[in-house]
């Protein structure tokens, strides 16, 4: 990635789109701090997260979730949500904060399962309300879309609009076009790890660059 | 190279550069230093009989690099198998009465069926399996052949005496026959291994499982074949080393440990998978061996630290290692 | 797991302890120190667990804190003339150090390179413990004065194990061992999930290496004599994560079931075949390694016999 520059407005959603290798799972990356930029900023805040850990990140209020799913296999789906750290509050608090938010992804019945028996649709949900458990300000996800069935996915996308009623900052990274253009109110576009986009859905829609980009150069 | 494997290089360089200084320096404050004539013709006697020796580590670590870049698979019994070497020359020297380098033709056939019936029993189960797995299942296979032969031949040390005549080069410099015989072996086999890689049809459908089995699969290579002749290969290179060392050095059961570790420490230096490397790392280790237990008090037991700093401190400065790239 | 179900364990544990409070004046020495000896595996399969069971990183050396213990104790005895219990605080603040100083680099690697480079770590301490003869006198060994000690050792023993088995409980059951746990799983996830996994990783190796320490200052004690060769014995490494792996390791019944299993089964063919019972060891970690990778208690939970968390 080079000469890449991104401003993500507070409070709302945005999407991070572009064809495949473009760059957006490496910009997640380097906004969590797993890739360490070799140079130029990361302002969060007011204060800079280039060349922090991931877990220093995290606690900084940034969380994320991945394309591929990372739960924890062999640990309960319950212990997949007490893994998390930063919490600041008793056990039994952080467990009942748990409980509700696998009930609220009807996960609730599965609280003792191992995490690798989970199907893959449920894992995503699993890994998305795991995100949640420290009640972060800035939410990266990555794909929540895929391979989640379509009654799921309504219940995941409004659950995402509350939290951003509640002052939370969303980027979602998405091949379905209906999610992007039907839930985000600004759009990035990448190409070869460099910006060529940016703009409300309707705007993004109508732009050259990005039909070019997917589609390539019209003769 | 990026930016992050360049800076690792310099480190690994500084790193040797200050292992190697280590002995002279250590040498100069206990006054087993003393640049004179004899002291430099030792320094030179030590230096071209590592090297000799470095030729024989090289050829047995290139079975370990072998298993490793084919199946991915840490062969924690390999130093064992060099150790079973050792035991199958002692016994066609002492009971038949086989010259050792004659013994090889009765050993390496032996070696390379114990090293097929591995593969079917053990390690076929455990290819694409996490590394753990292997690594402890080689290193049970190890045990049991130490104790195998421990129940066998009991724990004393064993010598072969053969060849104990000394090659003078000038006045002061002098390396024993028995090293020299053993250097061309081993420079022997190696290139014919090398060359059977290279050249031969099963040698190229080895390289090519160890670049990307499933590729190597879909172009009609009989990957369970290549593994089974693979892991043959890698035990009759590691009972030819065996054989090697055991008319320069004594050995026991328990000395399979070290050669695993000296085995590991190589082809972590020199880059796992990676032939040449094999062949620089054995060089390099055989080398600062000697130059410890030179210049260093009580230089035979640091022999073996030499073996195990260089291979923790590579792992960590460049897991690499001199010749390959890192890994993800 | 209940509120219940701790407390069960908890008179469970309390009902052992008293039961192998009275147990020595019932049994001959040698039947004593069978008990001893089978209660030392039980704390060094319990302590290897909790970094290569709870956290995933398989040590192939862990016997250098075993060993460091031993000789913390017979130099302070033999040597300096210390009354033997205090040594053994010694020996654990010694291998603590160490294992801060040995984990923070080396727990950088990943699986199998983590597994040699300890494997390498402990055999260098056996050749430091050989070569630095002006403290630990070298190959030659130690001697302590001897004393009537069995029932003190046993004792001693007593109290650690009881120790070690709560405070790996406590781990097991803590949100400290689910972090444990989620970087052996996933490091990367789990540092994006703010584990501090650098950090963790070296509480759970320092935990991990104090309780070998003690074990084997008492174990030193117990039989007046040590050398390298003896305390730095690769295979009681190998003990430690076969009885692990055998019970089912990342629980914190599993080595103490295997320990128990594996000990009394080590005894009864070390008495009959001396060198052929090493070759069963070997076959055996081949054996669990392929065909029961979970164990006892792993088997138990597959097969339904028990709900995971019950005797977890």
């Amino acid at each position: 990635m080079d000469g890449c520059s991104f401003v993500v407005p507070r409070g709302k959603i945005s999407g991070l789109i572009g064809p495949n290798g473009s760059g957006k799972t490496t910009t997640f990356n380097l906004l969590t701090g797993l890739l360490e930029p070799d140079g130029g900023q990361v302002i969060y805040n007011g204060e800079n997260l280039a060349g922090l850990k991931p877990y220093q990140i995290f606690r900084k209020g940034v969380t994320r979730t991945f394309q591929v799913t990372r739960i924890f296999r062999e640990m309960t789906v319950l212990e997949n949500m007490l893994s998390v750290t930063g919490l600041g509050v008793p056990e039994r608090v952080a467990r009942q904060r748990a409980e509700e938010l696998i009930a609220f992804v009807n996960l609730g019945h599965l609280r003792s399962e191992y995490g690798g028996r989970l199907s893959y649709g449920q894992q995503k949900l699993l890994e998305f309300v795991r995100a949640l458990m420290t009640d972060p300000d800035l939410i990266l996800l990555d794909e929540p879309a895929a391979g989640v069935n379509r009654t799921l996915l309504q219940h995941l996308l409004d659950h995402m609009h509350r939290l951003q009623e509640q002052g939370k900052t969303i980027v979602i990274v998405e091949h379905d076009m209906n999610v992007i253009m039907n839930h985000c109110e600004r759009i990035f576009v990448m190409d070869y790890g460099v910006k060529i986009a940016e703009g409300p859905p309707a705007e993004i829609q109508r732009d050259e660059r990005v039909v070019e980009a997917y589609f390539g150069r019209r003769r | 190279m990026e930016r992050s494997e360049v800076r690792g290089l310099y480190l690994l360089a500084a790193f040797l550069a200050c292992a190697y200084a280590m002995p002279f320096v250590v040498g100069a404050w206990t006054g087993t230093v003393r640049l004179d004539e004899r002291w430099l013709g030792n320094l030179a006697t030590v230096v071209i009989g590592g090297i000799m020796q470095g030729g024989v580590y090289a050829m047995f670590a290139v079975g370990l690099t072998l298993i490793f870049g084919v199946m991915r698979i840490i062969n924690a019994a390999h130093g064992e198998m060099v150790m079973m070497g050792a035991y199958l020359t002692w016994v066609c020297f002492f009971y038949l009465g086989v010259d050792p380098l004659v013994a090889l033709v009765l050993t390496l056939p032996v070696a390379f069926l114990f090293g097929v019936a591995v593969q079917k029993l053990l390690l076929n189960a455990v290819v694409g399996a996490p590394e753990l797995t292997g690594l402890l299942i080689t290193f049970g296979l190890g045990l049991t052949m130490i104790y195998a032969v421990e129940l066998i031949f009991t724990t004393d040390f064993r010598t072969i005496p053969y060849a104990p005549g000394t090659v003078r080069l000038t006045n002061t410099i002098a390396v024993g026959q028995n090293r020299v015989i053993s250097f061309v072996m081993a420079v022997v086999i190696s290139t014919g291994v090398y060359l059977f890689l290279k050249l031969n049809r099963l040698g190229k459908a080895i390289r090519a499982t160890a670049l990307n089995a499933e590729v190597a699969m879909v172009c009609g290579i009989d990957v369970r074949r290549v593994y089974l002749v693979t892991t043959g290969l890698a035990a009759a290179l590691a009972v030819a080393g065996g054989a090697l060392v055991s008319i320069q050095f004594g050995f026991n059961p328990e000395t399979g440990v070290l050669y695993t570790l000296q085995a590991f420490a190589i082809i972590i230096l020199g880059g796992r998978g990676h032939y040449l490397g094999a062949l620089i790392g054995g060089l390099m280790l055989a080398v600062l061996e000697n130059l410890v237990s030179l210049m260093v008090p009580n230089g035979t037991a640091m022999v073996e630290l030499a073996a195990y700093g260089l291979m923790i401190f590579v792992l960590l400065i460049r897991p690499g290692g001199l010749m390959g790239v890192k890994e993800g | 797991m209940t509120r219940g179900e701790h407390l069960r364990n908890l008179v469970l544990l309390g009902a052992c302890a008293v039961a192998l409070t009275i147990l020595p004046h019932a049994l001959t020495v040698y039947r004593r120190s069978f008990v001893l000896f089978t209660m030392m595996y039980v704390v060094l399969a319990l302590s290897w667990n909790i970094i290569s069971g709870f956290t995933g990183y398989t040590s192939f050396g862990h016997v250098a804190f075993y060993g460091i213990g031993a000789y913390a104790c017979a130099i302070l005895v033999a040597d300096y003339r210390w009354h033997w219990i205090p040594t053994l605080g010694v020996g654990a603040v010694l291998a603590a150090l160490i294992a801060v100083v040995i984990g923070y680099p080396v727990l950088r690697l990943k699986g199998p390179y983590f597994a040699i480079a300890m494997l390498g770590a402990a055999e260098g301490t056996r050749v430091v413990a050989t070569v630095w003869d002006s403290l630990t006198h070298g190959g030659l060994g130690i001697s302590l004065p001897s004393a009537e000690t069995s029932l003190e050792t046993y004792y001693a023993m007593v109290t650690l194990m009881l120790v070690t088995i709560v405070v790996a409980y406590g781990v097991g059951h803590s949100r400290f061992g689910i972090r444990l746990n989620a970087i052996r799983e996933d490091e990367v996830a789990a540092e994006a999930l703010g584990i501090n996994a650098t950090l963790y990783k070296l509480a759970a190796f320092t935990l991990s290496a104090v309780f070998p320490a003690v074990a084997g200052g008492i174990q030193a004690y117990k039989v007046l004599y040590i050398d390298p060769p003896a305390v730095f014995f690769v295979q009681i490494t190998i003990a430690m994560a076969l009885m692990s792996m055998l019970g089912g390791k990342g629980t914190v019944i599993g080595p103490i079931v295997g320990a128990v299993i594996l000990y009394t089964a080590q005894e009864l063919t070390w008495v009959n075949f001396p060198t052929a019972h090493l070759i069963a060891y070997g076959l055996f970690i081949v054996l669990v390694a392929r065909f029961m990778p979970r164990g006892l208690v792993g088997l138990a939970i597959d097969r339904g016999w028990v709900r995971k968390g019950m005797i977890h």
